[in-house]
């Protein structure tokens, strides 16, 4: 009887051990996270040159070079304290293929532990490589992966990508202090809100184009700098807007936040008006087939600085013609966006087709196929108003 | 036609899937058979115990006579218990009758004054006076009820024919009182039971409440208990239990709350009750449950009158054992291995806010390692980025996986809390000391195990200790391992795995026909006023639904 019962507890385990679907623990130190990648044009580096001198090297194209920033560096034993601020935090590693997939994989001849790829904050891609591949193509690995989360901010850097990542200060990891950088939005429009992979995954699939954030980077540092501009049709990147351009960008879409407007006063000495809150109303209007846009911003802000040391700011004249020199100068800037929006690059980036498509349906259904070139023959005429509330806590 | 039917084939899955299905279904089927079996074993082999002895206990209860005769009488007590050193017989020759008596009693358990003044001062010296107005002492039959009315002064006495009554009543404290020509023995008690005194309960402290706390003699916990508050309505009933030393059991409820059907239950079981000695509440517990092999308790012990009261006044029934200051409440739900007197005796809101911490705490004591260890061996990508990363660097050259490191503290710690228990109170300190302080943090610097581990197992274990049932800690403290195995063999799905599988068996579970989980799973809303939260007292008009009791509203 005991014995029966036994083998029959023995029975169960055995099924139960059979049942059991993964086993496939890997531990959190056994792994690498990547935190950054960088998409570059097919170009080998120098170690990877030396590689495939000796015989590393696989059937492939080198269309794209994609580079990895992995964290932390595997670094055995313990660190004292004392050093982490000199060494480097991270790893950089490169490799040239034609599949991303593969070019991640192929990490693995080379590194001991396997990268996961959960924890990317950032993907940065040359204009370079953007001119010649569609985005499209580029980022559809990025998109099916079931890792990589849809949260992922995507950059543009019109020098090589993988520099961005190598610029960074000792102690610091470039790709977690660019997604760091995004957060400063609110005190300047000349950050762009993030696109990220799923915002983009939506933006191709409607054909649209859009901008997406230029970053700029020296040996030490980076910088973001305005943005590049991603054609709707073929999604290739076509040109580049700069800060003042994004800045118009963000006050035509109402997405300012912070910032300020500098301008100059009859004197030739700087004037500044610190943007407390925006609004901004975008209005299609349909005649026939005629279509025009109406935008109307309204702005309130402060009086925060002043060169003009010999006008008084209390002055309620002197606020007004400030309203106006700051009014003349948005005005300047949104022109000079709307000229390159209109006539150099022929593309809308501003959001104006998606108005068009929420207000009036029907007219957007019929332009939607060529929106961008019908957009370059469109009036659209602005209405700005800003309104100076207060000059500070001083009256010099 | 053909082609929809080929279309329709086309979607049945081959073979194996239908094997897989197969062999999926025959676990549940397997488990609860083989649990049913053993189950259905243990009962059987108690069963059988029991036929066994009450044959036996049977024969032995037909005891014999008293014989009437004051020498052989005398004689036949000293050859049944006369071998005991701490039995004395005190013979003397009672004043102004002239007749012997022997009075029989075992040393140390009444007030020696007592027996002098009241037994031997009267028998040897008052008889004197009384004789002279009597001249002979009355004749057989009124003899002990002459003693009984005329002589001595004691409360407690009566007359006793049994021989075997009367040995256990001398062992038990008893006086025996033998007189030549009274053909009974007359019993007094004298009780000088050494007891302690009344004391807080140590194991469940409370800031704010009474600091009563049961005691070892079942008379004085009744007495307790009485005099919680006046009523005519808690009805209190003796039992007799173990076949070789006999202990009282007390079963008191409130006669016109308790559920009847509950009742009778509960005096069926404790009458059904078979061992041979009850050394403690915990016998009865284990002996009157519903389910021997799940890890939940199903009676609740506690050392607080209050707590006991409060239950009876719920329509539960507490059961005392004599020797204990442990009572047991029967039946028992989940939420109350988590209720504290407290949660009632302060106001409501931080009552509450208690509660729902201690849910809280209950929770992780259950799964906070299991979760760490999922988190950590299988899916690395749901830690936020700047803890993973540490937790990289942390753990960099630590030789175990997550699983066994985890396996390696929690034990450790179970061995510390195990020996501070057993340590003598003043190197308890020192203990925690060494165990807590340097094993941790030179385990750490060692680098046998991680220091985000060490958080989590010592979090862990304060949340244990917030429990306020102990025994109700030990069960987390138990499943805790079972679930830091799942999650170390099927990561977050075997983790939900766990807590499916607990919750499966919690709904499943019955005190007393009682559902373990009453509020929650069979849904009655109207006991959700004291599950998570602590409703106002005037919100509490009613006794809980779940106990089914005669009377349904608190107030009058």
């Amino acid at each position: 009887m005991c014995r029966r019962q036994l083998l029959n507890l023995m029975l169960i385990m055995g099924v139960l051990l059979t049942q059991t679907g993964c086993w496939s623990s890997f531990e959190i130190e056994d792994l690498s996270l990547y935190g950054g990648l960088a998409l570059d044009e097919g170009e080998p580096t120098e170690t990877e040159q030396d590689l495939n001198k000796q015989g590393g090297s696989y059937p492939r194209k080198n269309l794209i070079t994609a580079t990895i920033q992995i964290v932390p560096v595997n670094s055995f034993g313990s660190k004292s304290k004392s050093d982490k601020g000199h060494t480097a935090q991270y790893l950089n590693i490169s490799e040239t293929g034609d599949s991303l997939l593969e070019i991640l994989r192929q990490y693995s001849v080379r590194l001991e532990r396997m990268v996961i790829g959960h924890h990317l904050k950032v993907i940065i891609i040359s204009t370079k490589l953007a001119q010649k591949q569609s985005m499209d193509q580029i980022l559809d690995f990025v998109l099916r992966d079931n890792d990589i989360r849809p949260s992922c901010t995507v950059f543009l850097s019109e020098g090589k990508a993988m520099d961005v990542l190598e610029a960074s200060r000792p102690g610091e990891v470039s790709a977690f202090r660019i997604q760091g950088m995004l957060r400063n939005h609110y005190r300047t429009s000349k950050v762009m809100k993030g696109v990220n992979l799923s915002q983009l995954d939506a933006l191709m699939n409607s054909k649209r184009s859009f901008v997406l954030q230029n970053i700029i980077s020296t040996k030490k540092d980076l910088e973001f700098a305005g943005a590049g501009i991603i054609k709707g049709e073929t999604g290739n990147w076509i040109g580049s807007l700069d800060q003042p351009d994004v800045e118009s960008i963000s006050w035509i879409k109402g997405e300012v936040q912070g910032g300020a407007i500098k301008s100059y006063t009859e004197k030739n000495v700087p004037v500044i008006y610190e943007i407390k809150s925006m609004k901004s109303k975008m209005k299609a209007k349909v005649q026939g087939d005629d279509i025009s846009f109406h935008v109307d911003i309204q702005s309130q802000g402060r009086f925060t600085e002043n060169w003009d040391i010999k006008n008084d700011p209390s002055k309620a004249q002197f606020m007004e013609e400030a309203e106006k020199i700051f009014e003349k100068r948005l005005s300047q800037m949104i022109d000079s966006l709307m000229w390159k929006m209109q006539s150099k690059y022929k593309v809308d980036v501003a959001g104006f087709g998606e108005c068009l498509s929420i207000q009036h349906p029907h007219v957007w259904k019929k332009v939607k196929d060529h929106w961008d070139e019908e957009f370059s023959q469109i009036p659209v005429t602005f209405d700005i108003k800003l309104k100076i509330t207060d000059f500070g806590s001083s009256l010099k | 036609m053909i082609s929809m039917w080929s279309q329709f084939v086309s979607y049945i899955p081959d073979w194996t899937t239908f094997m897989q299905a197969g062999l999926t279904l025959l676990i549940p089927i397997i488990i609860c058979y083989s649990f049913r079996s053993l189950h259905s074993m243990i009962k059987e082999q108690n069963s059988t115990e029991k036929r066994a002895l009450s044959t036996d206990s049977s024969g032995e209860t037909s005891g014999s006579k008293l014989a009437g005769d004051y020498k052989s009488d005398v004689e036949l007590i000293k050859q049944a218990i006369g071998n005991n050193c701490d039995v004395h017989f005190r013979e003397f020759i009672m004043g102004g009758y002239e007749v012997g008596a022997t009075l029989i009693f075992v040393a140390g358990m009444q007030a020696a004054e007592h027996i002098n003044t009241q037994v031997l001062q009267i028998l040897m010296m008052n008889a004197e006076k009384d004789s002279k107005d009597n001249k002979s002492l009355p004749s057989n039959s009124e003899l002990s009820a002459y003693m009984k009315q005329k002589l001595l002064p004691v409360c407690e006495i009566k007359e006793v024919v049994d021989i075997r009554d009367l040995n256990q009543s001398i062992l038990n404290g008893h006086i025996a009182l033998f007189i030549e020509g009274m053909p009974n023995a007359l019993v007094m008690s004298m009780p000088n039971e050494k007891t302690r005194s009344i004391t807080e309960p140590t194991s469940e402290a409370l800031i704010r409440g009474p600091r009563i706390g049961f005691t070892e003699v079942l008379s004085e916990n009744t007495a307790i208990l009485r005099r919680q508050g006046r009523t005519e309505n808690l009805e209190m009933t003796m039992y007799e239990v173990g076949n070789y030393l006999k202990r009282n059991l007390v079963v008191a409820y409130m006669k016109d709350i308790v559920n009847l059907d509950l009742l009778e239950e509960v005096k069926q079981r404790i009458s059904k009750m078979d061992m041979d000695y009850f050394a403690e509440s915990g016998y009865v517990e284990q002996l009157i449950e519903d389910n021997i092999l799940s890890p939940f308790q199903q009676g609740q012990n506690t050392e607080r009158p209050d707590r006991v009261i409060s239950a009876l006044l719920e329509g539960r029934i507490a059961i005392l054992l004599d020797g204990t200051p442990f009572a047991l409440i029967v039946p028992v739900t989940f939420s109350m291995l988590l209720q504290s007197p407290e949660d009632y005796y302060e106001r409501w809101i931080p009552g509450t806010l208690l509660r729902i911490l201690r849910f809280f705490a209950a929770f992780m004591a259950l799964m906070a390692p299991a979760l760490y260890i999922s988190f950590i061996s299988f899916h690395p990508g749901l830690i936020p980025t700047e803890l993973a990363i540490s937790i990289i660097e942390a753990r960099q050259g630590v030789p175990f996986p997550a699983t066994i490191e985890g396996l390696i503290l929690a034990i450790s710690l179970e061995i510390l809390r195990e020996a501070g228990i057993r340590l003598p109170k003043p190197i308890g300190p020192a203990m925690g000391i060494v165990g807590g302080l340097i094993i941790g943090e030179a385990s750490v610097q060692a680098g046998i195990v991680s220091p985000f581990l060490v958080i989590v197992v010592a979090f862990t274990a304060i949340s244990s200790f917030s429990i306020p049932m102990f025994s109700a800690g030990i069960t987390l403290r138990i499943l805790r391992f079972v679930g830091m195995l799942f999650a170390g063999t099927l990561g977050m799905y075997g983790t939900v795995l766990f807590f499916l599988l607990i919750c499966s068996h919690l709904t499943k579970l019955k005190s007393f026909g009682v559902p373990y989980v009453t509020p929650i799973s069979p849904f009655r809303i109207n006991d959700w006023k004291d599950l998570f939260l602590r409703a106002p007292l005037p919100l509490m008009k009613q006794r809980p639904d779940m106990m089914k009791t005669q009377q349904k509203k608190r107030r009058s």
